[in-house]
């Protein structure tokens, strides 16, 4: 491998992808590992896919109708919960199947294959276009604004989200905003590691950082170099050796999770619980 | 019954959790600066009524007002200046978290949005640590401590909210009987030093008595408030605890000893 590759224009946006949804990933994913959402992220992929596959089939934006598909289902999975209707886990695993079955119904009536909506589910960081940089760029940079924004919020309401509302902190407003945050960090990342892999990339750099860290800003710094290091590091790897770059992305981060794990001073590596 | 003084103030509440009554037509009122023990047996609506002060669990009917405002419309302003140690909470003991960011998130609250905490909440944070004797640990990660040792620094976390009013949920259950005096010690010198209306739920009548002003018994309904010596009546307890219950004059207070059948 040489330096040359720097200078293609696709390579180039490829490694700015990467760079910004390996570090949006990780911060979201810090929450979502410390306050046990592994499986709303998951849902919200299947959703966001849906969304996809509803936007090429109706010629409207497949991105739009991704944000839209991803928050609408965190809305109604939230709102499910809140009523006391159903416990989270249950409605979000019934959200996940069903917006599979959308999808595969819209790419059913799709009818012909459309490659680029294959993209969207296995990921293809290498034919992100400028215009997909920009949109994931303002994307990116809102949801860690709200997040830096509200930061001291969002660490109580991880850490004990009954105290935090007990001391008058808004925890419930809070906690809706994140499930908000999540689907649209699943959005930003869709195409380029696709809607299979993309909850890797949230869950994995922040569990190899919650090895290390021992406070949340700690384990959010570990969390973006194994996020940003595994994204550039597999788009580079899948370059050279034409391997898949969603899958090699993914692989990457898993192990770096095992060498994360192996150097834990605390072997914590059994003790991340759901805790919906 | 009640009185202008008053910082919080039941009247005729009634406080339901979908069909299950909580508490049942209470009327009381706590005077600023108060150190108050609530007793009765586990269902008896003891957290509920700390639930209710602080505005988490409405009336159905009647009202709760603190501050001298109704809890329904209990602004989040008000709630930052009620300190509050739920019964045993569970940590999850591998959150990374240290004992001093644990402490400051008593501030949050206070600090309000869009900001974060500056020299002052740091200030205030080692002084609630020093309250507690725990300036020592302050950059432990909070995991690493005994049960009774995080006891005392969620104590610093509502102690670092500036609070007013201190409700303690069971605050020494759990804890060994050294540990427990010490931490009744604490509260005790805090209620002195800092003027604070203290609520205080146990199910330790004897360390109770021995430093409350009032003890307030529950179940479901309010059966008695005032002093220990009064409300430490073999009659009155039987009637919450059942016949098993000896009440033995040891020196100045009553000493209590609940039997294994309850009513
Ligand atoms: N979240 C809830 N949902 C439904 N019912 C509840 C809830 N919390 C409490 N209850 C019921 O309300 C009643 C009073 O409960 P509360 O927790 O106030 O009792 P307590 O006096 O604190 O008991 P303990 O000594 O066991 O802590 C009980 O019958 C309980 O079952
Ligand atoms: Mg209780």
């Amino acid at each position: 491998m040489t330096y040359e590759i720097f200078t293609f224009g696709f390579m180039q946006r490829a490694l700015t992808a990467s760079i910004i949804i390996g570090a949006l990933c990780s911060i979201i994913g810090v929450f979502v590992v410390l306050r046990g959402l592994s499986f709303i992220g998951a849902g919200t992929s299947h959703a966001a896919f849906a969304g996809v596959t509803f936007g090429y089939l109706t010629g409207v934006s497949p991105l739009g109708m991704a944000v839209l598909f991803g928050l609408g289902t965190v809305w109604i999975i939230h709102g499910l919960y809140q009523r006391g209707i159903m416990k989270l886990d249950v409605s979000i695993g019934m959200f996940y199947t069903f917006t599979m079955a959308l999808a595969i119904l819209f790419l059913g009536l799709m009818g012909t294959y459309n490659a680029e909506v294959y993209g969207f589910l296995f990921g293809s960081v290498l034919s992100v276009t400028a215009e997909d940089l920009t949109v994931m760029g303002w994307l990116a940079s809102g949801v860690l604004a709200l997040v830096l924004l509200f930061y001291k919020e969002f660490h109580f309401i991880t850490f004990d989200q009954a105290m935090a509302e007990a001391t008058g902190i808004a925890a419930g407003r809070f906690f809706f905003l994140l499930l908000n945050l999540i689907a649209l960090t699943v959005v930003v990342s869709l195409k380029t590691v696709g809607a299979l892999l993309v909850f890797a990339m949230i869950v994995i750099p922040a569990a190899s950082a919650y090895q290390l860290g021992r406070t949340m800003l700690g384990m959010m710094g570990y969390a973006v170099v194994f996020g940003v290091g595994s994204a550039v590091g597999g788009v580079l790897l899948s370059y050279r050796f034409d391997l898949p770059s969603g899958a090699t992305i993914v692989l990457l981060a898993t192990a770096l999770f095992f060498v994360a794990a192996a150097l834990s001073p605390k072997r914590r590596t059994r003790a991340i619980v759901a805790r919906p | 019954m009640t009185t202008n003084e008053d910082v919080i103030r039941f009247d005729r509440a009634t406080i339901h959790y979908r069909d299950r009554v909580a508490l049942h037509d209470i009327t009381l009122g706590i005077r600023a600066g108060e150190f108050i023990g609530i007793i009765g047996p586990n269902g008896s609506g003891k957290t509920t009524l700390l639930k209710a002060i602080l505005g988490l669990v409405p009336p159905v009917s009647g009202s709760v007002r603190v501050f001298d405002c109704a809890c329904e419309r209990l602004r989040c302003e008000h709630r930052a200046r009620i300190g509050y140690l739920p019964q045993k909470d569970l940590v999850d003991p591998h959150f990374p978290i240290t004992v001093a960011e644990a402490v400051m998130m008593g501030r949050y609250s206070s600090i309000g949005l869009f900001r974060y905490p500056g020299k002052a909440d740091r200030a205030i944070v080692s002084e609630a640590l020093t309250a507690v004797n725990m300036v020592a640990e302050a950059g432990t990660p909070l995991g690493e401590l005994s049960g009774g040792q995080q006891q005392r620094v969620m104590i610093a976390r509502a102690l670092a909210q500036r609070p007013e009013v201190l409700l303690l949920d069971e605050p020494t259950t759990g804890i060994d009987t050294p540990t427990q005096h010490a931490i009744m010690e604490l509260i005790r010198r805090l209620h002195r030093d800092l003027r604070l209306t203290i609520l205080f739920v146990t199910h330790d009548i004897n360390l109770i008595s021995r430093v409350a002003d009032r003890l307030i018994l529950l179940n479901t309904r309010l059966f008695a408030a005032g002093p220990p010596s009064d409300v430490l009546r073999r009659d009155t307890l039987a009637q919450v605890y059942g016949k098993d219950i000896v009440v033995t004059d040891h020196g100045a207070a009553p000493y209590v000893i609940v039997g294994d059948h309850h009513a």
